[in-house]
């Protein structure tokens, strides 16, 4: 049958891979089993088989395509510069279109409209809070509990939508800022420390009340339709500001990659940057200072959609060093921790090999204060380190040390 | 029982592949053919590669080693409907001994993870293929691989200390030792570069190798082909033997730097990248000399590296240069050739003249320190008549290079590409000894058939019955 969407994987991003497995090494799930069948290679000819009418979208087919992280490392080393992140969300909204699951349509729902949907996430966060009080993590099954358990203590939502945060001292532009879904209820304190600082380093920060989701966890799940919504309601609500700032990296590299799910994608995307490369540029040139206090190691986790997918690497760590921290590399070679967005519930098993492992890096680093820069890998990261350990994002070490230099 | 449930009775379901897209992944290489796939299995130890074996032979079915899958000849490819033997998993590191520089590996050990693995020591496995990142020690003992830096330290032959595989009946053997020169015949040879035909390495002690004191990258850009193959012949001449001497041609050097940004100069016609490793003192000496010949040469512009970040770069581009010809066109295939160094030049402009003739892409990136080519034809199969004036295009290629004194293959394996070709280079009594000597391993012929040796190879054909489905 071949494929049926107008997102299917096209002949030229198939094309593109020449089957010279450089990116196998790279794959943390090839990694794991060392087979064909789970690697961006494996993914790419079974796609090819598919497309060439040799294979059907079959449940094998699935399995070959549900196991793939999505952590886009593949990407960084491909001479060829395979399109790999997309051809896979082509190939998962072919799944949607070919084998409905009872299981993919629940999912859907969630990723497609609850996220976006405050009173529905507003809800769950109520469920969550009231299940952190009761203390259930204990009772929970186990590919729940690790996500729950890496849940932050829920805070009151710290921005509110449609007000406006001046800059201080000379003003460089208008910055509108993606509150984002689970970002705006669970992780405030983030919200704050970047507003504050987006602020300092010039920018009149906006909510623009119309936002929504990103719609990243739906494309990534081959949702293509609620993707496509949320991307052209972002794309209106973000339209009067200069730059469009996100704190959560799997959501800035889906928006920079918003010229795949509508036609103004494109010049949306320019304008979007992640939090980390706004900061460190102003750190750069004196706008936000440099402390001179020496607060100790900080363990960097890279998370895959800032440093694969944005090649965001350098940004983190200089502002952890003008915060006053010395920045500890726990894995150079970047590789997932598991978490993936939705992953740790569908795979758990691998997700929990990939956790406990990245668990183990920041354990032998010896720090004991870890920077995530995404909410996911901050999750994962907290339910597998337990207790000792503080998992934050790296802007609020840097708004925390400027205000204590402030004093 | 059938085969399938037989491996899945000794391994576990979990590592037996029996869905048919799962078979067609391993149906294929970095190469371009493809072959039938009965089932993959996935041992973890030499005792499960022995059963496996054992359980093939019961069905007589074809057995197929495979490491990374990086081979550009399509020795891993089967011909029949085979057993692929995946040994990824049996990656295990062991006994890194720094003080006799050796470790005992599994023949799923990545290339590279060897040598991340002993940095601290000091020490690294040589052998540095282009794939290197990825490419497995066992598929390096299969294929004997090279890479830029064998022009000083050889191929992997002479970085293998002892071997353990299992034979055609399912006994396990070893081969070799860590003596300098261990007693008996010295059977490792007719192993290494046998492609999987004499048997399936489970384990190798491995030779380590000093890590270098210091290393200096040069670049040198020139505005003919035969200006710097002339200045790589004559780098030699002057009696220093860099750790590697690598030539890109123009569409190459400019594919590549869309991939890493290094600063490669896309104008230039050819680049040069040398290095030489040392003593301080030396390298900067022989650096001299090198930076000497290259403008001896008219060289365009020499330049070295100033840090190690450069560096890396440098050799990023040059590692990664096969895979960025995807970005001109959506197939290439692949030549693998020595020339005698001195001929470099004059074989060079041959293959332009060959590759205009049939109105092929042509690139070039080779080792050319030890006259080592790589001549590439970027391709689109699906243009009419593409394969068949790219196949014309490559036998010629081989001609050539052999017409000069040459060899057919210098670190990629015979497989299924060259093995017709193998006539070019040895008469019949050379082909019946070595079909002999493979028959005194696998008398039923059921590792990697159809592999290394052209068809008809034995003199005298005793009639042995071929399995099902073998194209021998």
């Amino acid at each position: 049958m071949g494929w049926v969407t107008d997102s299917a994987p096209t002949r030229a991003e198939l094309s593109a891979c020449v089957q010279c497995g450089l990116c196998l090494p790279e794959c943390p799930t090839f990694r794991l089993t060392g087979k064909e069948t789970f690697s961006p290679r494996g993914r790419l000819m079974a796609m090819s088989a598919v497309a060439d009418g040799v294979v059907q979208v079959d449940a094998a087919f699935e399995a070959i395509m549900d196991s793939c992280l999505q952590c886009r490392a593949c990407e960084v080393v491909c001479p060829s510069l395979v399109p790999f992140g997309r051809a896979m969300e082509g190939a998962r909204t072919e799944l949607t279109a070919q084998l409905p699951s009872s299981q993919r349509k629940a999912r859907h729902l969630v990723v497609g409209k609850v996220l976006a949907s405050p009173a529905l996430l507003r809800m769950a966060t109520l469920g969550v809070k009231a299940g952190q009080k009761m203390r259930i993590g204990k009772l929970l099954p186990a590919t729940l509990r690790s996500g729950f358990q890496g849940i932050r203590p829920i805070m009151p939502v710290a921005v509110e939508a449609g007000s406006t945060y001046p800059a201080l001292g000379e003003r460089i532009g208008r910055a509108g800022f993606l509150t984002g879904c689970v970002m705006d209820v669970w992780f405030s304190e983030v919200h704050a420390a970047s507003i504050a600082l987006l602020q300092r380093a010039g920018y009149d920060v906006v909510i623009p009340p119309a936002q929504t989701c990103c719609g990243a966890l739906a494309a990534h799940d081959g949702d293509m339709k609620d993707a496509r919504k949320l991307a052209q309601k972002n794309v209106v609500a973000f339209a009067n500001v200069d730059v469009v700032v996100v704190d959560s990296a799997g959501c800035g590299a889906h928006m920079k990659e918003y010229e795949n799910f509508t036609q103004d994608g494109e010049a949306f995307s320019k304008r979007v940057f992640d939090i980390n490369e706004l900061i460190a540029i102003a750190i750069g040139s004196g706008r936000i200072p440099t402390s001179a206090t020496e607060r100790g190691d900080v363990a960097v986790q890279d998370p895959c959609h800032l440093r694969h997918a944005q090649r965001i690497v350098d940004q983190p760590r200089s502002m952890l060093r003008a915060a006053g921290y010395n920045p500890v590399e726990i894995d150079p070679d970047g590789r997932c921790c598991g978490a993936a967005g939705i992953y740790s519930l569908l795979q758990p098993v691998l997700s929990q090999q990939l956790g406990a492992a990245k668990a183990d890096q920041v354990r032998v680093s010896k720090a004991k204060v870890v920077a995530s820069a995404n909410p996911g890998c901050e999750m994962q990261l907290r339910s597998y380190l337990g207790s000792g350990y503080e998992v934050v994002h790296p802007v609020e070490l840097l708004w925390r040390a400027v205000q204590e230099d402030d004093r | 029982m059938g085969l399938a449930e037989e491996l899945v009775a000794l391994v576990g379901a979990d590592r037996v592949l029996v869905e048919p897209v799962d078979l067609y992944l391993y149906g294929t290489d970095a190469s371009i053919d493809r072959g039938p796939v009965k089932n993959v299995v996935f041992p973890e130890s030499t005792e499960e590669v022995a059963e496996i074996v054992k359980i093939a032979n019961r069905y007589q079915v074809p057995v197929v080693p495979r490491g990374a899958g990086t081979g550009l000849s399509g020795g891993a490819i089967p011909i029949g409907s085979s057993l692929v033997v995946s040994l990824t998993r049996m990656n295990g590191i062991e006994d890194v001994d720094p003080i006799n520089m050796t470790a005992r590996v599994g023949p799923g050990v990545i290339n590279l993870d060897l040598s991340k693995h002993t940095k601290a020591l000091g020490v690294h496995y040589a052998p540095d293929p282009s794939s290197q990142s990825i490419c497995t020690i066992g598929g390096n003992i299969a294929n004997n691989s090279g890479g830029p830096h064998c022009l000083a330290e050889g191929t992997t032959v002479e970085h293998i200390l002892e071997l353990e595989m299992v034979t055609a009946d399912g006994q396990v053997i070893v081969l070799g030792g860590q003596a300098p020169d261990p007693v008996g015949l010295d059977l490792r040879g007719v192993v290494v570069g046998s492609e999987g035909t004499m048997g399936i390495v489970t384990s190798a002690i491995v030779k380590l190798t000093p890590n270098p004191l210091a290393t200096r990258t040069v670049l040198a850009t020139f505005n003919t082909v035969e200006d710097a193959a002339s200045a790589v012949s004559a780098i030699i001449a002057r009696g220093i033997v860099p750790a590697a001497l690598e030539l890109m041609d123009k569409l190459m050097t400019v594919a590549v730097e869309r991939f890493v940004g290094a600063g490669f100069d896309t104008e230039a016609t050819a680049t040069l990248l040398a290095e030489v490793t040392g003593h301080d003192s030396a390298v900067d000496a022989e650096l001299e000399i090198v930076r000497e010949v290259c403008e001896l040469h008219d060289a365009k512009a020499v330049r070295v590296a100033v840090d190690e970040a450069e560096r890396a770069r440098l050799w990023l581009g040059r590692k990664s240069a096969f895979g960025a010809v995807a970005q001109m066109a959506p197939d290439y295939y692949l030549h693998d050739t020595v020339v005698p160094r001195t001929k470099l030049a004059e074989v060079m402009a041959k293959v332009y003249e060959i590759a205009d003739r049939y109105d092929i892409t042509m690139m070039n990136v080779f080792h050319a320190g030890d006259g080592n080519l790589h001549p590439l034809m970027a391709f689109d199969s699906t243009e009419p008549g593409m394969l068949d004036r790219v196949h014309a295009a490559a036998k010629e290629l081989v001609e050539v290079c052999v017409a000069a004194g040459g060899a057919l293959s210098g670190e990629h394996g015979v497989g299924i590409e060259k093995r017709d070709l193998m006539p070019l280079v040895f008469n019949e009594y050379d082909l019946d000894a070595q079909a002999r000597l493979r028959e005194a391993f696998d008398p039923d012929g059921l590792f990697n058939p159809g592999k290394t040796l052209p068809e008809g190879s034995r003199c005298f054909d005793f009639g042995r019955p071929v399995p099902e489905g073998v194209w021998v």
